[in-house]
């Protein structure tokens, strides 16, 4: 009981020290994104050149055999794309997070969860940007932007919850295994398939999809879709176990990260 | 021939009943900082699956303790001192006090905000100006912006830097970048300040000015924890020295008798 209290305050804390931070963080994502962008609109194009890219090759090879028509294939698979993104970079960046930033924790006592956090929301940033041609597609499809995507900032907090769980577990297994990076890239690649990014549930059989949905960006990315291809507004009932669900995975990662950042120092 | 353990036990004794209050700065309990060597074992997923496949053989390992048993109470509103050679915990001791480094065994209590100057520079990104890194480094201390935009001009003042504010750090010389480190961790105002062997970097000019920092931060009752070889400086202003020897504490009290032992033969030996 004791140890369930103790777990309960870390995780409450967790957010006041976001909180605490949020001067570092800012500094933190701005240096991010002006190394990205590189101050240039050239470079923001460039960024972008990669969603779109796949885009194109995607939905030309895929859309017929979809049966789908390739405008609709190609918001389709955008959106979802999009989301995907946003978890899989952070999730990669997070696995150098911690040996990038060793000199700084080395010296000034610091949660050393801010760094993912970091990452989190430069991403994040990257996101709304990348939003910006997802749209200008859309316009040239024809395709109408439903008003459903100002819920965009709810039905992103447990993509949010879910992307920084599985980071921090991740960042904590590259200190102490140097394999983490290679054994993630084949995850990912995985989760990729196993995610209704290519396709959409319908066209898998039940039993099937009944094991995918543990996938726990199954949803994430089903969620995404039905509020910027569909239109439509999700169903609170199963938005709110997905909420439930996305907080246990958040409050996993920090349990995990919490019980083995202090033999960060011993390893690096 | 007395030994170490009654050296401490009266000294010590003596010392609580000096102190100018009855809580302590800092209280160290029973620390210990023990790495470990590894001779063999599996530094990636896939070998830890086929060690335990293999069936668990113990990894063989060679335990150094960076500190052992450590125990101490730092009195409020003075200079204390550690002094040892090099090697003996000096600086693993003040991590584990800055909250940097976990002991693996035992807690430190601490009465007040920390700021440490343990490498000069902490958390100071070298392609960043003075100004920049002066933010960053409030923003690694919980500061916003706007508390920190206050207090650029005190801290560019202290240290002297004002033509180079805008000039990256990474072409400062030692003497400008121990100037603006020492101006930025004294600006925080912390009620215990940590120093490791900041007495030997930089010109006079700048030593004298750490002394004044220091006499003017023991006036307010500020507490100051120093590792240095200034034994000069120890005699004339600590209150309390701790001397180590390999992890060990094996003086603790007057700055004469510690600095006694340290240059006798029994220590060396």
């Amino acid at each position: 009981m004791q140890s369930a209290i103790k777990q309960l305050l870390i995780f409450s804390n967790f957010f006041y020290q976001v909180y605490s931070y949020r001067e570092y963080l800012i500094q933190s994502v701005s240096r991010d994104l002006r190394k990205k962008y590189k101050r240039s609109a050239l470079g923001y194009l460039w960024t972008m050149l990669h969603p779109l890219g796949m885009m194109l090759i995607i939905t030309t090879v895929l859309s017929n055999l979809m049966g789908v028509s390739f405008k609709d294939y190609a918001i389709f698979f955008l959106v979802g794309l999009l989301a995907w993104n946003y978890f899989s970079s952070t999730a990669l960046m997070s696995l150098h997070a911690i040996r990038t930033n060793s000199r700084l924790f080395s010296q000034i006592a610091i949660p050393k969860y801010i760094f993912i956090v970091s990452l989190v929301c430069s991403n994040f940033v990257n996101y709304l940007l990348a939003i910006i041609p997802l749209f200008v597609v859309m316009l040239i499809a024809g395709h109408a932007i439903p008003w459903t995507v100002i819920l965009f900032p709810i039905v992103f907090i447990p993509l949010l919850f879910v992307t920084t769980g599985i980071s921090l577990i991740l960042s904590v297994s590259n200190v102490f295994y140097e394999d983490t990076l290679h054994l993630s890239e084949v995850a990912l690649q995985a989760l990729y398939f196993l995610s209704p990014i290519l396709y959409s549930r319908e066209k898998l059989p039940a039993d099937l999809i009944s094991w995918l949905v543990l996938n726990p960006l199954f949803c994430q990315v089903e969620f995404m879709r039905l509020i910027f291809f569909e239109g439509i507004v999700p169903d609170l009932m199963s938005f709110s176990l997905n909420l439930l669900g996305s907080l246990f995975i958040l409050f996993c990662g920090l349990y995990i990260f919490s019980k083995s950042e202090d033999k960060f120092m011993y390893h690096l | 021939m007395n030994t170490p353990a009654d050296l401490i036990s009266s000294d010590l004794e003596r010392d609580t009943k000096k102190s100018h209050s009855d809580e302590f700065a800092v209280e160290i309990n029973d620390v210990t900082v023990a790495y470990r060597a590894y001779i063999r074992r599996p530094t990636s997923l896939k070998e830890t699956i086929i060690s335990t496949l293999k069936g668990k053989k113990e990894p063989t390992f060679s335990s150094f303790d960076a500190l052992s048993q450590v125990s101490m109470k730092i009195a409020k509103g003075s200079v204390f001192a550690l002094i040892g050679s090099n090697g003996c915990g000096k600086s693993t001791l003040l991590k584990v006090i800055a909250g940097v480094l976990k002991p693996t065994k035992g807690c430190v209590k601490l009465s007040g905000d920390i700021a440490s100057l343990i490498e000069l520079g902490a958390g100071f990104d070298p392609d960043l100006t003075a100004i920049e890194n002066i933010y960053l480094n409030g923003s690694l201390h919980k500061k916003t912006r706007a508390e920190m935009q206050g207090r650029i001009q005190h801290i560019l003042d202290f240290s002297e830097l004002h033509e180079f504010a805008f000039t990256p750090i990474k072409y400062y010389s030692s003497g400008m970048y121990a100037r603006l480190a020492f101006s930025v961790a004294v600006d925080v105002n912390p009620k215990i300040l940590l120093v490791d062997e900041i007495l030997g970097v930089g010109d006079e000019r700048f030593q004298e000015k750490c002394k004044k920092v220091f006499d003017e931060l023991i006036n307010k009752g500020k507490t100051i924890v120093l590792v240095t070889h200034n034994m000069d400086y120890i005699m004339e202003k600590a209150n309390q020295v701790a001397l180590l020897k390999k992890g060990k504490l094996v003086y603790f009290g007057e700055p004469k008798r510690a600095a006694e032992i340290y240059r006798s033969s029994d220590y060396s030996a």
